[in-house]
């Protein structure tokens, strides 16, 4: 017993130093760094108490980057989860032409979210935009903060479609075909048997999809750097993207460690509440 | 055997990545921020040192984007104290607090540049208590840009003050039979840039900061809800607003090149930029930078960025006094838009036949040269969170009503949080 443990560990190992050296040993310096104030050069010169953490929230900005994130997340989770869900059930099975709508759905992975978030800058860029002009409209897309956070909400669905997608349909084609198969025999339609039976099978997939769309939305930072810069007037400034100007731009060390404190509590819970879900889900 | 020769193999093949890395000596390594026209031209110079003054002195200069002026700030902090800082470094202002307070940084004056020879203003714009941080190099200031064929329509005369633009505003500006806006008289919402001329100038000097906009010192005083310039040019800026015809955008080119705008503010090294979007469409005329009232006669700063140096070589020294000739700024400033930053240019023939040719041009040279060199952009921590603080208090206020007042206290009290949290950080408090 004792020498599988320490094969066990062993085998560990390798990713245990890797965790350590570049998630845990940073994760540490930050939690430390603060409660400390840290030179523009990135040396402690002191101890700050709670002063990094006081002044965080007492920049609007801060506070407002959280309203944004969430107000992305509004709009993102249930946009993201029901056209996936969409898609996956219209193609869950094989069938003669599926495969040129799996071709197009999974076109998203084949294009890098750079590129992506360039396409859509252009796309919705001022009122005399390629969106306006194919549909007649008037919209100020990136120049309102109402519309903005839209469309970053929309590229957003559009970077995660692919890989969810994929995740969805697999978990749907996994499922066993005789129970299908009986569901139809004793008379089940095609709608009973997608939410008496698939949709149950495929539950703890689509569990997954949302802890990672929530985790994305918390997280977005590149996706406004390139479409809308934080703007129109801050509107689109989330909470790492506020981090990013803070640590990368401004060179403010006690906002960038306090915000890398939070988000590392904010992402633990998460993992937290993701594995009691799975265990609640195992139970029953 | 085998074995141990593969990874023999395997561990010269991961050196390899490191020799990569390193730099050669002969090599003066210049990173910047130049893209199209102006990335092509800066190569042109390139090649023209190394074939000439660089071939004498066997060095080669070789330029390196390295993303926005910002990123190359970043990048420049990241790699300080290794091998990896390059010789020279393009950035802009939001460059020089770091730059001031920093150790590796090699000043212009302590590598000798003569400052006499340099555009008064563009010295000014990077000097502070260290003296001259960096070698001005893209110079340019802000210009009103305007539709020429709707002024000469609506036979307007051109404003000096914001109030006078209110006053033409419904004449440049058009509506539809249903009021729908056609035509904006103007486009565009002001922040640090343009508010270093439209504060700047007012009462012949102002600053948004103390230590004169913390060129010496670290800044640790906001000023500009004490001296009351940016009430004063809020009121006139709601005047102007409430028109009706000014709209508030980030994207004013493209509004002012498809035609939906009138006239809009803008650097002036983008002139061929807009020159490029306008095309045919209609023609474009270039003008002083309306004043915020009778009183804000100080002009405008000078923008851009300057050259950075972290080596004091004969070779650096050399490369500055070749892009600091006659010839390579004037190449520079036709080809680019931007304003030369040595005087010598200013004096030659060839530049003056160069501006008879592109009037255009003359404005900018013109606007800095009768403007107070005393007036320059502003060094603060977190520019780019106060760049964009200002256009939401300027929208606030014009769109949805907020108290002027209230804007400006808000205002001054964002600047003054980073200007306290910058001072606790290097233990200045």
């Amino acid at each position: 017993m004792k020498s599988n443990n320490l094969k066990a560990y062993l085998l560990l190992m390798p990713s245990l130093i890797l965790a350590g050296v570049f998630s845990f040993f940073p994760l540490a310096k930050s939690i430390i760094g603060s409660f400390c104030t840290i030179s523009q050069q990135g040396e402690i010169i002191g101890f700050a108490g709670l002063d990094n953490y006081i002044s965080l929230f007492s920049d609007k900005a801060f506070v407002s980057s959280i309203g944004h994130t969430l107000l992305f997340l509004v709009i993102f989770l249930p946009l993201n989860t029901l056209l996936i869900l969409l898609a996956a059930v219209l193609t869950r099975r094989k069938e003669k032409h599926t495969a040129i709508a799996e071709c197009i759905f999974l076109t998203p992975m084949a294009i890098s979210l750079s590129s992506m978030a360039l396409i859509f800058r252009e796309i919705f860029r001022g009122r005399i935009s390629i969106i306006n002009r194919l549909f007649s409209m008037d919209i100020p897309w990136l120049e309102s903060p109402d519309y903005a956070i839209a469309v970053l909400a929309f590229l957003g669905v559009f970077l995660d479609f692919g890989i969810d997608y994929i995740l969805l349909l697999s978990s749907f084609r996994k499922i066993d075909k005789s129970i299908i198969e009986a569901a139809a025999i004793d008379g089940a339609g095609d709608l009973r048997t997608l939410f008496m039976i698939e949709l149950p099978e495929a539950r703890p997939m689509l569990a997954v999809i949302v802890f990672l769309a929530i985790k994305d939305a918390v997280m977005i930072s590149a996706p406004v750097m390139i479409l809308t810069a934080g703007g129109p007037f801050r509107s689109t400034e989330t909470i790492m993207y506020y981090y990013y100007l803070e640590a990368f731009r401004s060179g403010n060390h006690g906002a960038e460690t306090s915000i890398a404190t939070l988000m590392a509590a904010f992402s633990g819970l998460m993992v937290l509440a993701l594995a009691k879900w799975r265990k609640h889900d195992e139970i029953c | 055997m085998r074995k141990a020769f593969s990874l023999l193999l395997l561990m010269l093949a991961s050196l390899s990545i490191y020799a990569g890395g390193s730099k050669e000596e002969n090599t003066i390594t210049i990173w910047h921020q130049f893209t199209g026209t102006h990335s092509q031209v800066f190569d042109e110079i390139l090649d023209g040192f190394n074939s000439t003054v660089g071939k004498e002195l066997g060095v080669t200069a070789e330029g390196i984007y390295q993303g926005a002026a910002n990123d190359v700030l970043a990048k420049v902090k990241a790699a300080a104290g290794t091998s990896e800082l390059p010789e020279i470094a393009a950035m802009d202002a939001t460059a020089c607090l770091d730059m001031k307070e920093s150790d590796y940084l090699i000043t212009a004056d302590d590598a000798g540049i003569d400052k006499n020879l340099l555009l008064p203003a563009a010295v000014r714009a990077f000097t502070s208590e260290r003296g001259l941080l960096a070698v001005p190099f893209c110079c340019s200031s802000l210009i009103l840009y305007y539709n020429k064929d709707v002024f000469d329509e609506a036979n307007v005369i051109l404003p000096r003050t914001i109030d006078e633009f209110t006053a033409i505003a419904h004449l440049v500006g058009k509506k539809d039979a249903d009021g729908n806006i056609v035509r904006y008289a103007f486009a565009g919402t002001p922040t640090t840039y343009e508010l270093g001329a439209f504060i700047g100038a007012q009462n012949g000097l102002s600053y948004m900061v103390d230590g004169k906009n913390g060129h010496f010192g670290i800044p640790r005083k906001v000023l500009i809800e004490t001296d009351g310039t940016f009430r004063n040019f809020l009121i006139h800026w709601k005047q102007f607003f409430d028109t009706g015809y000014v709209l508030n955008t980030a994207d004013q080119v493209q509004e002012f090149a498809s035609g939906r705008a009138a006239a809009m503010l803008n650097a002036s090294d983008h002139l061929p930029t807009v020159q490029r979007l306008v095309g045919d469409r209609f023609e474009i005329a270039t003008a002083f930078v309306p004043m915020t009232d009778e009183n804000a006669t100080g002009g405008v700063n000078i923008g851009g960025s300057a050259l950075f140096m972290f080596s004091d070589s004969d070779a650096v020294k050399a490369f500055m006094d070749y892009i600091l000739s006659k010839e390579c700024q004037q190449k520079w400033a036709e080809e680019t838009g931007f304003l030369p930053a040595s005087n010598s240019v200013y004096e030659s023939n060839e530049f003056k036949a160069f501006l008879d040719e592109h009037p255009l041009y003359r404005t900018a040279v013109d606007q800095t040269l009768s403007s107070n060199p005393e007036v320059t952009g502003i060094w603060m921590p977190s520019g780019y969170q106060i760049y964009h603080t200002y256009q939401s208090e300027i929208q606030k206020v014009t769109e949805e009503g907020k108290d002027i007042d209230q804007a400006v206290s808000d205002m001054a009290d964002f600047i003054q949080l980073q200007l306290d949290d910058y001072a606790r950080q290097n233990s200045a408090g």
